[in-house]
């Protein structure tokens, strides 16, 4: 015999603003197996509680339900305050008559016919419930990092350090990502290599990180604890555990300082064998195949040029290297594969973004990007500091910025704030001011945002001591001119606070663009089952409370990849994220929600239309044999372990032969039943 | 033809270690044709071909006492060696384990209300477009009445025959056509006949049988009626290959085959798959893939 105890909150006014829960209280009390049927100004109260409590040991009720707000809210509140009374955590439902009724409903009457509805429909389904147990699975005390920049050293140090063991992948042939090509970083002007680099030998050097640069993740099967990861190490053509990093190679080799080097945007350029830049770690040198003389002529049966390997002594050198598959056991994930700029050209990976033709990048060699400006400035960069111009090496003395070039543009399809172009455009000004003491900075701007700690000062720095001429408005156009005899870039631009045009006639133009995610993070995501906006940044588990956590269990997103930010931001996320991580790996088990389907082996025709709907590969068909082996009939399973209780299979399954505990269709049946009565 | 049909199966028995041969055979109390399970080569004579030949063989395929029997061979018709590709498809036949004889069909006869045989063709023959079938081990006759309907060829050469017979449905307005299907459906006694005729109906225990909870209506009301009857067309969209065995089997002669290839054409119109004709498809409806078109699924 049920006895069922309906527990009806008011959440202040929230729900007895619009319901009259008195009127819901007594009309519940009449339904079958209702016990008792009370109402609290606030349940989720400890005297809300308690009186849930007193009640289960005063008539020994067998289901409880609560009438308040989501289940995403407080279920777990409640299933804890039934089980210290002593009843199964899963024979509490939640009947939410905030967000689906008080909340969406202004006729009170109404309001109240519809959260009797409602309960009635929970009492239906808890009249059904069974006690269940969480299932435990044992985790796998290893993590691994996805990418090698600062958010991804900063990670695979932490979780190091709190003892794991860490596989760190880097898909450039160095780690350091985008902080290692940078010049110096506000709002502090301390230089970025010097800060970095300690933690990229660190990494390189840590007993608990194995570091995979090269290399690219190429499958993510598993489930929380449990994943199993294919990593593909790309063919380097160079034993990185013989050479010693002497340069003899790349010294030598005859494409040495012909080759376009992406460490540097293109600004500078590399031989065919090169390390990206002399910090670089591992400090091994990689072949880049497309433009080696000696593997490109291979295929064609020809054996030329070879010096670099001649010149080796350590003899580390494998024309012949292939890509390799490696397997990792892993519990759990961090994702930082940051970010890129985006393209200013005509050409889109997407197809709702649209570049900026009218400003002449790619076209004009001295319109560049922020990124290449950090180069030009950068002591590791290919002046050497001094800040040239690309076109003719000429010292330029006026520099127009450009910012939000992308950012907040709904024309041009991104409508977000990059949030670090005000900050860094205002470095660019001072460290421009401070190596060309004549030179001047002009900045066009939409808005300064220049929140944070010593921001904002920073941004008045550079207008007040160091004397950059911040014109509040967009430029239309930029044209090459001659004046004098010396190349210009005329920008047309506009100062809205003056109300005038405002034309700059300058040697340089730096675009600060917007920040994109990373090249290949949806296909990533798609094997993380991670989501992503419709910009490609993954998505966090909830913006404000679970912000580094993401959707798939075990699986942690910080830096850029997730949203633009600063490195301060992305360092402190990726601290989050690997502690995060090392909860999860410190527990001896992970307890999943017992929620999940379940076959009726008997009735299965084992068509497999589940097996095939499975978005987490969870479901197989299997053989049922007797106890001399004779195969008896063959039926679907679903692997606990993987099935997160979508209920996919349910539906597709045509003769309901799976069902998903906890949301039997017995269950739901009867809810529905509920409401024809 | 018939005799080349015997010879095969005959052939078959002698060479290939088959165990039971399903084809068709003067069964009934009146001579009329239906299936026979031959056993030995010795009964081999036992089977007909001629244009009575309705019913879908594949059906038996799936039965555990006819599996019982051993290897098997049986007589498809063309379109019934489309629902042969989709039971193997959906893992419910070895395709390896079976032989399929497959003969040319240029139509079968109507039946008439008295049971004698009419010189009409019966209704899903008339627009169809398959007479060589694809897809099996032998091919029984010869047609100068076009090309096998494999994969390739299916789509193209479906539709004509489709447009046709949804002409009638489609001249209808929405409410024309639910008036029609009401009629249709009023008549339902819910005997399962269609069911039962079907072969990719192959359920263990079909949903219409379980009762806790009882998710459609099984009393012969209206409302049971179009439950069951939509119910079963949208477990067969997508799979269904269009034999016509489920209106040939009603007693109440509802135009079943109409409601199933109003969703084969769907398939068809939508997605560009017929069902039955490709080896190894993957299930046209609930196949979960990363690159779906649809943006919400991530």
């Amino acid at each position: 015999m049920a006895k069922i105890g309906v527990f009806t909150c008011w959440c202040g006014e929230n729900i007895a603003r619009n319901v009259d829960v008195q009127a819901v209280s007594e009309a519940i009390s009449k339904l079958p197996g209702v016990a008792c049927s009370e109402n609290y100004k606030y349940m989720c109260s400890e005297p809300g509680q308690t009186l849930i409590a007193d009640k289960i040991k005063e008539l020994g009720l067998t289901g409880v339900v609560v009438a308040s707000c989501s289940p995403h809210m407080h279920l777990k509140t409640f299933r804890k305050t039934v089980e210290l009374a002593g009843v199964n955590p899963y024979l509490v439902e939640m009947a939410n008559i905030r967000e689906q009724c008080s909340w969406v409903h202004n006729d009170k009457p109404v309001a109240t016919a519809k959260a009797i509805e409602l309960i009635g429909m929970a009492v239906a389904k808890v009249r059904r419930n069974a006690a269940l147990e969480p299932i435990k699975v044992p985790v796998t005390k290893r993590a691994l990092v996805i990418g090698a920049g600062v958010a991804g050293i900063q990670a695979a140090l932490d979780l190091a350090a709190g003892g794991v063991e860490v596989i760190l992948v880097e898909r450039e042939p160095s780690v350091g990502g985008k902080m290692a090509g940078l010049s110096e970083t506000f709002p502090t002007l301390d230089c970025s290599q010097c800060i970095l680099t300690p933690r990229m030998v660190e990494v390189g050097q840590h007993p608990n990180i194995k570091l995979m640069t090269y290399s690219e993740v190429e499958k993510v099967d598993g489930y929380v604890g449990n994943f199993k990861v294919t990593v593909r190490k790309k063919a380097r053509y160079v034993d990185i555990t013989k050479c010693t990093g002497c340069g003899s190679c790349w010294n030598a080799c005859p494409k040495k300082g012909k080759i376009p080097n992406s460490f540097d945007y293109g600004l500078g350029n590399r031989g065919a064998i090169y390390i990206p830049f002399p910090q670089a770690v591992p400090a091994r040198p990689t072949i880049d195949a497309d433009n080696c003389i000696r593997i490109q002529n291979m295929a064609k049966g020809k054996e030329l040029c070879g010096i670099c390997s001649k010149q080796c002594a350590a003899q580390a050198i494998n024309f012949h290297d292939q890509d390799e598959l490696v397997e990792f056991d892993v519990g759990a994930i961090v994702v930082a594969t940051g970010y890129k700029l985006y393209s200013i050209g005509k050409e889109q990976e997407n197809p709702n973004i649209k570049g900026y033709g009218e400003y002449g990048y790619g076209k004009y060699k001295d319109v560049v990007d922020s990124l290449q400006f950090e180069r030009i400035i950068s002591a590791s960069g290919p002046t050497g500091g001094e800040p040239k111009r690309p076109s003719d090496g000429a010292t330029p003395k006026t520099i127009v910025f450009i910012q939000c070039t992308g950012s907040r543009d709904n024309a041009k399809g991104i409508t977000y704030c990059s949030k670090i172009c005000c900050m860094y455009t205002a470095k660019h000004t001072m460290l421009f001011k401070h190596k060309v003491h004549d030179g001047t900075a002009h900045v066009f701007y939409m808005d300064i945002r220049s929140g944070g700690k010593m921001y904002d000062e920073f941004v008045r720095r550079a207008i007040e001591q160091d004397g950059a001429q911040y014109h509040r408005g967009r430029v239309s156009k930029i044209e090459k001119v001659t004046v004098d005899g010396q190349t210009k870039y005329r920008c047309y631009g506009a100062d809205t606070l003056a109300g005038t045009p405002c034309v700059v006639d300058a040697d340089m133009v730096v675009l600060a663009c917007a920040m994109v995610p990373s090249t290949g993070v949806k296909s990533l995501a798609q094997k993380l089952s991670v989501g992503y906006n419709e910009y490609g940044f993954l998505s966090e588990s909830h913006p404000k409370l679970r912000p580094v956590e993401t959707n798939a269990a075990g699986v942690f997103v910080c830096g850029a990849c997730q949203g633009p930010k600063d490195i301060p931001e992305t360092v402190a996320q990726a601290s989050a994220a690997a502690g995060k991580a090392l909860i999860m790996l410190s527990q001896p088990f992970l307890t999943r929600e017992p929620e999940i389907a379940t076959v009726d082996e008997k009735l299965c025709a084992a068509c497999g239309a589940c097996v095939k709907a499975c978005p987490y590969k969870a479901i197989s068909i299997e053989e049922i044999r007797d106890r001399k082996g004779n195969l008896v009939k063959m039926t679907s399973r679903v692997n606990p372990g993987l099935c997160m209780g979508c209920g996919t299979c349910v539906a597709v399954c045509p003769s309901k032969s799976v069902d998903l505990i906890g949301f039997t269709d017995d269950q739901v049946y009867a809810q529905i039943e509920s409401l024809l009565d | 033809m018939e005799n080349e049909l015997r010879n095969a199966i005959r052939e078959l028995f002698a060479n290939q270690g088959v165990g039971v041969a399903i084809g068709y055979g003067r069964v009934g109390v009146d001579g009329a044709v239906g299936a026979v399970f031959v056993t030995s080569p010795d009964d081999v004579d036992q089977l007909v071909w001629n244009n009575e030949c309705r019913q879908n063989l594949a059906v038996h395929l799936t039965r555990p006492e006819v599996k019982a029997l051993g290897k098997i061979a049986i007589v498809c018709k063309p379109c019934d060696a489309r629902a042969v590709v989709v039971l193997a498809n959906e893992a419910q036949i070895k395709r390896e384990d079976l032989v399929v004889v497959g003969v040319v069909c240029e139509g079968i006869r109507n039946v008439k209300p008295d049971g004698s045989t009419s010189d009409k063709d019966y209704p899903k023959c008339e627009t169809c477009v398959q007479h060589v079938p694809a897809n099996v081990d032998v091919v029984i006759g010869e047609t100068s009445k076009g090309e096998a309907l494999d994969a390739k060829n299916a789509e193209v050469a479906t539709t004509a025959g489709h447009q046709a017979k949804l002409a009638k449905l489609r001249a209808m307005s929405a409410e024309e056509r639910f008036q029609y299907w009401r009629d249709e459906f009023s008549r339902c006694v819910r005997c399962y006949a269609c069911r039962q005729s079907c072969p990719l109906c192959y359920c263990n225990r079909c949903v219409a049988d379980k009762n806790r909870p009882a998710r459609i209506d099984t009393s012969a009301s209206l409302k049971g009626n179009f439950a069951w009857n939509i119910l079963r067309a949208f477990h067969l969209a997508g799979r269904c290959v269009g034999c016509g065995a489920c209106a040939s089997a009603c007693p109440a002669g509802i135009e079943l085959d109409l409601l199933n290839l109003t969703l084969a054409n769907a398939a068809k119109e939508h997605f560009g798959f017929v069902a039955g004709t490709e080896v190894g498809a993957a299930p046209l409806i609930g196949t979960y893939d990363r690159d779906d078109k649809e943006e919400f699924i991530r």
